[in-house]
């Protein structure tokens, strides 16, 4: 055999066993991710495995969209309030924040938030605004973590997440959500510095599964039929969640006369592109064939009556006629789009009073 | 006197059958791989490689190519190509245009006769031969396949998902390149226009056979080697269409079995011929 035959053969079972133990490795660890997830891959390592939830949205393609430039002009910013927050953290929301994943996972209590951030962050600033008010500073497994001081009054933002009825000003002290007092929520809150220019902040046991997701492989790339629904919704919307509506209703605790009457569906998913207009879809997973039909006809009854509202507005019947019920077997499917002469047809916000 | 007789040199014993065949193989390989059919080769594996990497790029630039509600992802368009590139082109194809030249080529060349002038069984040579096609065929071929995995089934696919697929289509690969050499070594061993009745083979018989509802089917390759396919058939054209209506598909064992009873048939068949056959050179 002559030696360029030699490294023929050599170079051809080279990339044979190349392909192989590539193959092999995907197999084992749950298999690579798909090219249409590609842009939040990296992100998605760190949900935990076992995230109910899972959400993301492009925010620079968001932000740079007709749809919010015509929003903005016919909504009052609170341009004070950003500014305020760039300046104690350096982050213009404008610009600064390229996309984010954010999952709920079932914790003891209640779900655990995590938001995994991508952009750029002035992390000693982060930190140093952080360590100001009384956080505290954690390494783990290599990471930094930054504590929410624990006798800090919660943010405005914690304000989401009380009971209905209950006031803001109730705050300290006050029963959130699955009965946890704010100030202990506020005190899980920890910002981690996953890598450079990806940030982490949400629930503290949530942020460290997911570095131990991360480190372990052990992330929701390997849950397949959740990659799937988001393979598939991910290619072409810049905003999308999806989730298993069952675990996430049962750790709602709602009522039981509520949990009665909601349908028989396993998985969720709503996805939205943002450009000039906004088209979105939602669609749900039932847990049999059946239940898929039952679901179908509850939203064809509300197709109808929404066809009845709309006749007298252009937009709203723009919108209504955009609807599209779909799906087979136990996928149920609704599509819908907002033109943008729909969006262009909003009013006007009245310019401000001169101070 | 001096005794002036020189002492008798003994004769070297003539090597085994795996020995020559070996050393064939040996000699075959590089004049296989380096001759002008390999340029034919190369385009016919290459091909593949070349869309699925046009085809990535493509997506890459934001084409709506792939559409998952319509089925159309990544490991779906990995399943056409071996069956529309390889299983029903490169392998049988290649299976004769190799396969048919193993002896076909040396006639041709009349290079025959050094052959077998050599302590060899003829047997031997045939199998060295043929054992070189094989390392030369399954070693372009299945890298190529392995390159269009890497690239295709990514795009809403799952590499991970898809490995098993892989492997089940490389084994099959391999064993429909082991039987199509192995019945085409046979004609070009034993037919005068081997290259003619190869081609009519594949491109007629096979394709008329897989239509027609019946036995007929059973009596080609094709038949056993799709059956392991694990890939769904493509209705890409009427044949297609009609082949995919009366389609049946064997058992994996009995696939396994009547492609390896063709196997050992054709191949000592072909071994049977080169031994008994008197080759006559044109002059």
């Amino acid at each position: 055999m002559t030696k360029k035959t030699g490294y023929f053969m050599a170079g051809s079972a080279a990339v044979l066993a190349t392909g192989l133990a590539t193959g092999l490795v995907a197999y084992y660890t749950g298999g690579f991710e798909r090219v249409s997830a590609s842009a939040v891959a990296n992100e998605l390592r760190y949900v935990p495995a076992d995230a109910t939830l899972v959400a993301y949205a492009d925010v620079r393609a968001i932000m740079d969209s007709d749809v919010r430039a015509r929003l903005k002009a016919v909504m009052p910013t609170h341009e004070q309030g950003q500014k305020e927050f760039q300046e104690q953290t350096g982050i213009d929301i404008e610009r600064d924040i390229d996309y984010v994943v954010a999952s709920l996972t079932a914790g003891p209590n209640a779900p655990a938030p995590l938001v995994v951030a991508r952009g750029r962050f002035n992390d000693t600033q982060l930190e140093g605004l952080i360590r100001e008010h009384g956080g505290t500073v954690e390494e783990y497994k290599g990471k930094r973590l930054i504590h929410a001081p624990a006798d800090a009054p919660p943010d405005p933002p914690a304000a989401d997440v009380t009971e209905p009825g209950a006031t803001p000003n109730e705050t300290p002290g006050a029963t959130t959500m699955h009965g946890l007092h704010a100030s202990e929520m506020h005190h899980r809150l920890v910002l981690a510095f996953l890598e450079p220019g990806l940030i982490a902040f949400g629930d503290g046991a949530a942020v460290k599964t997911a570095i131990d997701a991360q480190l372990t492989a052990h992330s929701v790339t390997g849950n397949r039929e959740m990659m799937d629904l988001v393979s598939d919704i991910g290619q072409f919307n810049n905003a999308w969640a999806v989730g298993r509506f069952d675990l996430l209703s049962s750790q709602a605790k709602l009522p039981a006369e509520v949990t009665s009457r909601l349908p028989p569906v396993k998985w969720f998913a709503a996805a939205g592109h943002v450009d000039g207009g906004i088209s979105g879809s939602l669609r749900a997973e039932a847990r049999d064939d059946q239940g898929a039909e039952n679901l179908r006809d509850v939203v064809r009854g509300f197709m109808a009556l929404a066809r009845m509202q709309a006749g007298a507005d252009p937009r709203a019947a723009a919108v209504v006629q955009s609807l599209q019920l779909s799906g087979t077997g136990k996928t149920v499917a609704l599509s819908f789009a907002v033109p943008a002469e729909v969006i262009q047809m909003l009013p006007q916000a009245a310019p401000a009073p001169a101070p | 006197m001096a005794d002036t007789t020189t002492p008798s040199r003994s004769i070297p014993a003539a090597p085994g059958v795996l020995t020559a065949a070996l050393r064939i193989f040996d000699l075959s390989l590089g004049e296989m791989l380096w001759s002008r059919r390999t340029i034919f080769m190369a385009l016919v594996v290459g091909a593949p490689v070349v869309i699925a990497a046009g085809l990535r790029a493509v997506v890459a630039l934001g084409a709506p190519v792939l559409d998952q509600s319509r089925g159309v992802t990544g490991p779906m368009i990995f399943g056409l190509m071996i069956w529309v590139f390889y299983l029903r082109f490169t392998v049988p194809v290649l299976g004769v245009f190799y396969g048919t030249a193993l002896m076909a080529d040396e006639v041709e060349d009349k290079t025959v006769t050094y052959l077998f002038t050599r302590p060899v069984r003829r047997g031997a040579i045939l199998l060295g031969k043929y054992l070189a096609y094989l390392a030369c065929t399954v070693l372009v071929v299945l890298p190529s396949v392995v390159l269009v995995y890497l690239l295709v089934v990514p795009l809403q696919g799952s590499l991970g998902a898809s490995f098993l697929d892989l492997l089940k289509d490389l084994a099959l690969l391999a064993i429909g390149l082991a039987v199509y050499g192995a019945l085409f070594a046979f004609i070009g061993a034993q037919f005068k226009r081997p290259l003619l009745v190869g081609l009519v083979f594949i491109f007629g018989w096979e394709q008329v056979a897989l239509v027609f509802p019946g036995y007929l089917k059973r009596f080609t390759i094709a038949y056993y080697v799709q059956a392991m396919v694990p890939h769904a058939m493509p209705n890409d054209n009427a044949l297609s269409l009609i082949q995919a209506i009366f389609h049946e598909t064997p058992s994996l064992p009995l696939s396994l079995f009547w492609l390896g009873v063709i196997w050992i048939t054709f191949l000592a068949l072909a071994a049977r011929a080169v031994e008994q056959r008197e080759y006559v050179l044109e002059q």
